[in-house]
């Protein structure tokens, strides 16, 4: 063990310096602006919970609360199961598993934005490489409106979905990998078949690293709005808005070329809740499967 | 008995390459469609293009300024992750290595910009400092931002530093070493390997990061990136969407990547497994 003191300090400065100025005081700043009345210009009124008042009454933020329950909630029914299911076969010894985990990973190494604009190409309503197949193949007369009002969240569903499966794979291999071979030797000894073996076996055994995969899952598909940003903007008519994208909106335009009205000290207040929200979720997700866990 | 065997292996089989097509699609039909023209990708309904159009990342590269995107896009990728891997080494080094007052709370504040997100809020404040230091006018705003959000790193080298016996800072004591030279010459040494996968998940993320360089670049467009040039096409430059540039911008994007994921995938697979375990 070194004793040299002033040596620490001195090598995590940096990193206490940018954490403090550019991680804790942003935060800081926020929770002083969600009390007054600011547009970025001019002095800040003190208001005291009038813009919190405001986002109780604000009925498009909690539309886009709804809309990110549905967005999350949808992901992560697809992408668990299937992510589980396919981190089960590749952690046997199938042929070529190697490739198959590093063709379900690919996806994730690429940015959101840049392949939500491959997705706007593959999806488009009118011309869209989708729809020129579906139509070739005859399964469709007229083109699917993918990012119409009707279909625009299953899309944006099925975008984060192929993004995040080869992630949670990974996640269940790293977990399955702990899991002792010889339970499974005893309960082949005993017949049992391979649904059962995922429920009564795989499942009780991944425990912990279960749980910590489920909230991180939740957390991540809350929080996210890159793709929906670039794709739909949140449109049309706010169908796939989700709360940090309404966020967003409240201090930046969309693009170099749009325009916004900044409303700090409001946004500053959906901010705080928002992440109140996303709190209050992973802890309820906590506290119930706490509970689950007692039953067994 | 074979029969049953593959009869009950088919749908195991089946999922497994209806998944891989569905995850290598969107990603083959932007690499051949970036060689169509744009009648052909919004018409063709094919998989092959009809006639190689390599001029289309001529056209991208020159008139839709992807040389300056992808220029701006390296250099805040190269600065961004040569700064988080120094600043968390250091940390890493004198959290794992000294006891001093404070540290706890170092480590407490750590964890916190970890857990907490009030999303795009933070930007604006953040955005405010770099006006007030006159950086808001170059990549250097965005690069020091990414670096400040290092504690994902700094919590990765922190487990590769248990994996170094302090016997060895101990030996380069007795040998004349100090505080500081053990750093450099014994300890980074030892550690490379281990950055490199650091490096890699840095990079990756500083390369793919939009909404940052998004904001930075609303009053300068010459500071855009990759992703945020090519999400701009979208409306069009003037004229006509044109699908076959937005392609191939988005395959200069994603190629580099790609190459390395090739060479790579397990450091890749490796991060994301550590990064969650650490």
């Amino acid at each position: 063990m070194h004793k040299n003191r002033i040596g620490a300090y001195l090598f995590s400065f940096p990193s206490f310096f940018l954490t403090i100025a550019l991680g804790i005081y942003p935060v800081l700043w926020a929770l002083r602006y969600m009390f007054y009345d600011y547009q970025g210009y001019g002095t800040p009124r003190f208001i005291g919970i009038g813009n919190f008042e405001r986002v109780a009454r604000d009925a498009e933020f909690w539309q886009s609360v709804a809309n990110t329950f549905v967005y999350a909630g949808g992901k992560l029914i697809i992408t668990l199961p299937l992510s589980l299911i396919l981190a089960v076969i590749l952690n046997r010894k199938l042929r070529g598993r190697h490739i198959f985990r590093a063709v379900f990973f690919l996806p994730t190494i690429f940015s959101a934005s840049v392949m939500s604009i491959v997705f706007y190409i593959v999806f488009n309503s009118y011309n869209g490489i989708i729809n020129q197949y579906l139509l070739k193949l005859g399964i469709v007369t007229e083109p699917v409106d993918w990012l119409g009002a009707g279909f625009a969240m299953l899309t944006t569903i099925i975008i984060a979905v192929w993004g995040a499966v080869g992630n949670y794979m990974l996640l269940f291999i790293a977990g399955l990998q702990n899991i002792p071979e010889d339970v499974y030797e005893a309960a082949s000894i005993d017949g049992v078949n391979p649904a059962q073996r995922l429920w009564y076996i795989t499942i009780p055994m991944l425990g912990p690293v279960l749980q910590m995969i489920i909230m991180l899952a939740i957390t991540t598909s809350l929080k996210g709005y890159e793709s929906i940003m670039v794709l739909t903007e949140g449109g049309p008519f706010g169908k796939t808005e989700v709360m940090y994208l309404y966020l967003y909106k409240l201090f930046f335009p969309l693009t170099t070329t749009g325009s916004s009205v900044q409303n700090i000290g409001y946004g500053s207040a959906v901010g705080f809740t928002t992440a109140i929200i996303v709190g209050l979720v992973t802890w309820m997700y906590f506290w119930l499967s706490k509970k689950l866990n007692n039953v067994y | 008995m074979i029969i049953r065997k593959m009869l009950l292996r088919s749908p195991v089989w089946a999922l497994l390459l209806i998944t891989a097509g569905f995850m290598l699609f969107p990603i083959v039909t932007a690499i051949l469609g970036s060689f169509k023209t744009n009648l052909e990708l919004t018409t063709g309904a094919t998989l092959l293009p009809a006639d190689w159009q390599f001029k289309n990342y001529v056209q991208a590269w020159n008139q839709a300024d992807f040389s300056g995107f992808t220029f701006n896009s390296i250099y805040v990728a190269v600065f961004a992750t040569a700064g988080t891997l120094l600043v968390a080494a250091m940390a890493a080094y004198a959290v794992d290595r000294v006891a001093f007052k404070g540290k706890k709370l170092y480590i407490f504040i750590q964890s916190f910009t970890l857990f907490i997100s009030i999303g795009a809020v933070v930007l604006r404040p953040q955005f405010n400092l770099m006006v007030a230091i006159g950086l808001q006018k170059s990549l250097w705003g965005v690069i020091i931002i990414i670096i400040s959000a290092h504690a994902t790193a700094f919590f990765m080298v922190i487990g590769f530093f248990r994996g170094i016996p302090k016997d060895l800072d101990e030996a380069a004591l007795i040998d004349g070493c100090n505080f500081y030279s053990t750093f450099w010459r014994i300890i980074l040494p030892l550690l490379k390997p281990a950055l490199a996968v650091v490096a890699l998940f840095t990079f990756r993320n500083a390369w793919n990061e939009y909404i940052l360089p998004l904001v930075f670049s609303l009053s300068r467009p010459d500071l855009q990136t990759l992703p945020v040039g090519l999400a701009n096409l979208r409306y069009g430059a003037g004229a006509a969407v044109e699908n076959q540039l937005m392609l191939a911008g988005a395959c200069i994007s994603i190629l580099p990547l790609l190459i390395v994921y090739v060479f790579a995938n397990r450091s890749f697979m490796q991060v994301t497994v550590g990064s969650v375990k650490g």
